[in-house]
């Protein structure tokens, strides 16, 4: 067992110089968790605290980050969380069904002009609103995967849950984040509308009405309402999901 | 692979993460299938968008110095 202190005196490793390089990435997590910068930079700060306190409990090889993660996740459970762990009930087939609306009513907006941004004209904070309208859980995997670019295995590990639940999470989190971000950018008129796009919306909004009385889509709708988790790869996919091999396991965004 | 199975792993498909079979065969579902491949598009697009939007923030400089300071602190 040796502080990091020891482990200086004995190997030159500098705590500060290893850990300092993540102050950004914690930083960002932080604020979008505790939703200010005082609790973010007291958050942070107490992570270095323990980080640095408890460094003989890393083990060396494993990652980092995701160590730095994980002890950040767990001050802000402590800390932050204790008066409202009231768990969230949600409906994913409504958000399902909300989804396949919006979506099919603005795709052929959204796709054109694939050079532009999607959203250009979203201010940053309805982003910023929409991501907040996420169950806490949802918001931490999305944010750790799409913004931080950790695997599922090290969000598994971060967030002390199995894998499997880290991609149901992730599946739901980025639909309802999609969903919302397309509720405002029409309510907000940030979806631009051409001419042409709109004869052609309407006709994708009869194609849309008439894939919904298909019988294929009616079991997508049935989706487990409020058991969690686990429910959406239970079935043998998941076994093909939850990877064959630990390096394939990457993310690669583009 | 049919629609209701690309919609499933669409996100799965853009981590890369499908495993090299069903990654190939959800890339042919796309180019035979133009309301999937519009939706992977916007799905790839909208994640591009957040990862731009969201990543803005980087710890305010009196943070690092107050990380410094207490860390040298800490060490004595």
């Amino acid at each position: 067992m040796k502080s990091a202190e020891a482990y200086e005196h004995e190997q030159g490793w500098d705590f500060e110089k290893a850990a300092m390089p993540y102050v950004d990435s914690l930083y960002n997590t932080a604020y979008r968790m505790t939703r200010n910068s005082e609790d973010a930079e007291d958050l942070v700060q107490e992570t270095y605290l323990k980080a640095y306190k408890y460094y003989d409990k890393f083990e060396e090889g494993t990652n980092f980050k995701a160590w730095l993660f994980k002890i950040m996740k767990n001050t802000f459970i402590n800390n932050y969380r204790k008066k409202k762990l009231t768990p969230h009930k949600i409906d994913f087939s409504e958000i399902e069904e909300s989804y396949e609306r919006v979506i099919q009513k603005n795709a052929p907006d959204l796709i054109k002009d694939p050079e532009s941004e999607i959203f250009q004209d979203m201010m940053d904070e309805d982003v910023k609103r929409a991501l907040d309208s996420l169950p806490h859980d949802y918001k931490m995997v999305v944010l750790l995967a799409d913004i931080e670019g950790f695997s599922y295995k090290e969000i598994a590990e971060i967030l002390d849950c199995p894998v499997g639940t880290v991609m149901s999470r992730l599946y739901r989190g980025r639909k309802m984040l999609e969903r919302t971000l397309l509720e405002y950018a029409r309510k907000y008129g940030y979806i631009r509308q051409g001419e042409p796009a709109k004869m052609r919306s309407r006709k994708d909004e009869t194609k849309g009405r008439k894939k919904k009385e298909q019988p294929e889509e009616e079991t997508e709708v049935q989706e487990p309402v409020e058991n969690e988790e686990e429910v959406l790869f239970s079935d043998d996919e998941d076994a093909e999901l939850e990877i064959e091999d630990p390096e394939e396991e990457e993310f690669r965004i583009e | 692979m049919r629609c209701n199975d690309v919609k499933r792993v669409a996100y799965f498909f853009l981590d890369g993460t499908l495993g090299a079979t069903r990654q190939k065969d959800f890339s042919k579902h796309l180019n035979l299938c133009p309301d999937c491949e519009a939706r992977t598009t916007i799905h790839r697009r909208i994640r591009l968008f957040l990862k731009k939007r969201l990543a803005r923030l980087s710890a305010p400089r009196r943070l690092k110095q107050r990380l410094t300071r207490s860390l040298r602190a800490f060490a004595d």
